[in-house]
């Protein structure tokens, strides 16, 4: 134990791995802050450049990038009322009232601090569930992991702020992408159309940042330009925080705990995570009346809990290559690209990278204080830069890296196409989110399946056979029927509610 | 680019079909009744049901949640003006890819990069005085940090890097 930790710090402690993780903090920190631009997005935007490093400081890069960019959300919500990130949309308007009335010190201070205190609780998470967890996964047989794969693709489309229904349709169509290329149990070419450059199949990344990046621009096109930040000035920024942490010490406990098991949950990550804690918050909070007129309470518990969902998001990456969340949906496939397959024995074989993931988590997390403080102090002049100096160069970055992926042009046909699917769907209430999960996931999904009803002889019957197999499949099955039932039992509530009005 | 839901579930009735039949006309594994054609029959399957839900209007009632997202006051105060061709604008950003993609070994990374970058930058508002500089300098930091830091092996054509 003692000589794996020792381990992990000697693999972290190279120049590589501190610049790498230097410089993705401030990167993250700067895309995350401006809008528009999601974590998902400055994630993927990243994978080409992981493509030059060693594993640890490619891993490194993605953990810091993620954390610092889930955190600067916060700020552009909080000054201009426009959430950076999908998952400071849940609070920003709260925010926003107490710049109004002149605490925006104390709304951003609370920002970076509760997310630091989240995301460090985020990686205990993951250090004391991951090794049990590991135990019972290396008795899974194919059956249990199709099921377990079916369940993360259930739930990204139950916790879908859209149509269940859509999501799952959207998921389908991850899922059929997926099939193409000569990598199915056959070898046979499959959807290529007798095109060359298919064989090999959609490559998740360049799909990624084809849906995530390159949509966002084409959407940049037809809305107008956000409004400019007006300049301010910052009291301190800390003052006041270890007094909100003494004050509020059980939200932001049920914050973390709650982003905890959201992040776990394969498919619903930290945006889902703030909402969640935000409604909790004032559901449960002893002055409801003041939330929506800048109180800070459900700042604190929101953050504490998006911060704590992005750490925890990797126990069901690290253990089932099962993403939790989109952006451990990338981080796997550079785990893969790395040579740390993800499985039960990376925790057995690779321990001391295992351990330098945690340490990673916890540099990054504190590191997110200083420069967190740094940044908002300098956030009034990069929000600044107009829309119009940020999107082309994110064009070329997405030219530029999705050619990289494999030194072709391949890539860059397949990021246009997939921006064009990805904005066609988006426009019309598909969660490209579930596409892109169907996409990651659909080789393991198929192996699985097939590899199942090799094994049992083409009959279904040995899917529910084994004891945690009927669990897996009680459990997917119910996710898959949820929309059913809720859909009953509005259509049976509905006339209870009306006669309840009329009375 | 808002389409009926009728409209994007027939879509994906036939796309489900089309990848069923294409999965079902595979040629199997000899020997073996489970093959690569499974698969995609049971997607494509699953593929036309969600359409046809779509098609007839099930779980549309959970779509009214998405409004959540607060937006800002501006963008509903001053609504885009809507031409017919402003749609269009949106497929700038693909086209450039492609552009890059026809283009790229022929004029080079540096010329194309900056021809993409002068054309997105004025199509979201930017006077000339600002995306020509832009145009001019942002090739060259990005050759720097791609091609010469990062070894990826970008056209030269035209215009050689000095580097």
């Amino acid at each position: 134990m003692l000589k794996t930790l020792l381990d992990a710090f000697a693999l972290i402690s190279t120049w590589e791995v501190i610049i790498a993780m230097i410089a993705a903090s401030v990167y993250g920190l700067v895309i995350g802050s401006l809008p528009g631009l999601s974590a998902t997005m400055a994630t993927a935007l990243l994978v080409p450049v992981t493509f030059y490093l060693s594993p640890i400081a490619a891993i490194a890069t993605i953990v810091a990038a993620s954390s610092m960019a889930i955190f600067s959300g916060d700020i552009p919500g909080a000054l201009l009322r426009i959430p950076g990130t999908p998952a400071s949309a849940a609070y920003a308007d709260e925010a926003y009232a107490m710049t109004r009335k002149g605490q925006a010190e104390l709304a951003l201070g609370a920002g970076v601090w509760f997310s630091a205190v989240g995301g460090i609780a985020g990686v205990l998470s993951l250090m004391i569930l991951a090794p049990p967890l590991a135990e019972i996964a290396l008795s899974f047989s194919t059956f249990e992991y199709f099921w377990l794969a079916l369940l993360g693709l259930m739930c990204a489309t139950l916790v879908a702020r859209s149509s269940p229904v859509k999501a799952i349709a959207g998921m389908f169509i991850g899922l059929l992408v997926s099939c193409i290329g000569i990598e199915n149990p056959g070898g046979i070419p499959r959807f290529t159309f007798g095109i060359t450059d298919l064989f090999g199949g959609i490559e998740p990344i360049p799909a990624l940042v084809g849906v995530f990046a390159v949509a966002q621009v084409m959407r940049a096109m037809l809305t107008p330009e956000p409004p400019p930040l007006p300049r301010r000035k910052f009291g301190s920024i800390m003052a006041g925080q270890w007094r909100l942490t003494k004050l509020y010490h059980w939200q932001m406990t049920r914050g973390n705990i709650v982003g905890i098991i959201i992040g776990v949950l394969p498919g619903a990550g930290a945006d889902m995570a703030a909402w969640v804690s935000y409604a909790m918050s004032k559901r449960f909070s002893k002055e409801p009346e003041k939330f929506g007129t800048g109180h800070v309470e459900g700042l604190v518990e929101a953050g504490a809990s998006n911060n704590a969902s992005i750490a925890s998001g990797w126990v069901p990456s690290l253990l089932f290559g099962i993403p939790g969340d989109t952006i451990a949906a990338i981080a796997i496939g550079v785990l893969y690209m790395k040579g740390l397959n993800p499985g039960p024995t990376l925790f057995t074989e690779k321990a001391s990278s295992m351990y330098a993931i945690y340490l990673m988590f916890i540099i990054a997390n504190i590191l997110m204080i200083p420069l967190g403080i740094a940044m908002i102090r300098v956030a009034a002049y990069i929000l600044l830069a107009p829309r119009s100096t940020v999107m082309p160069i994110i064009m070329l970055c997405c030219a530029v890296g999705s050619f990289a992926i494999g030194n072709n042009m391949f890539g860059v046909v397949t990021v246009a196409a997939f921006g064009v699917i990805g904005y066609v769907m988006e426009a019309n209430g598909y969660p490209v989110a579930a596409m892109v999960l169907g996409i990651v996931m659909g080789t393991m999904v198929e192996q699985a399946f097939v590899t199942s009803l090799i094994k049992s002889d083409g009959s279904i019957l040995p899917f529910f056979e084994r004891p945690v197999a009927a669990i897996l499949a009680a459990m997917a099955i119910g996710a898959l029927l949820w929309p059913v039932m809720v859909w009953v039992w509005r259509k049976v509530k509905q006339p209870q509610t009306a006669a309840a009005t009329t009375r | 680019m808002r389409l009926p839901d009728s409209v994007t579930g027939s879509f994906l009735v036939v796309l489900g079909a089309a990848a069923a039949y294409g999965g079902y006309i595979l040629p199997p594994v000899p020997g073996q009744p489970i093959g690569p054609n499974v698969f995609p029959l049971v997607i494509g399957c699953g593929l036309a049901l969600c359409g046809l839900a779509i098609v007839f209007g099930i779980g549309h009632s959970f779509e009214e949640e998405e409004e959540l997202v607060p937006f800002e006051d501006g963008q509903a105060a001053a609504p885009p003006p809507q031409g017919r061709l402003y749609g269009l604008r949106a497929l700038l950003p693909p086209a450039l890819l492609l552009f890059y993609v026809v283009a790229a070994d022929r004029l080079g990374f540096i010329v194309t990069a900056a021809i993409m970058v002068y054309v997105t930058s004025t199509a979201l508002g930017a006077k000339w005085k600002l995306a020509l500089p832009l145009a001019a300098l942002s090739p060259f930091a990005i050759h720097l940090i791609f091609g010469k830091l990062l070894r990826v092996p970008l056209p030269a054509g035209l215009l050689p890097t000095p580097w």
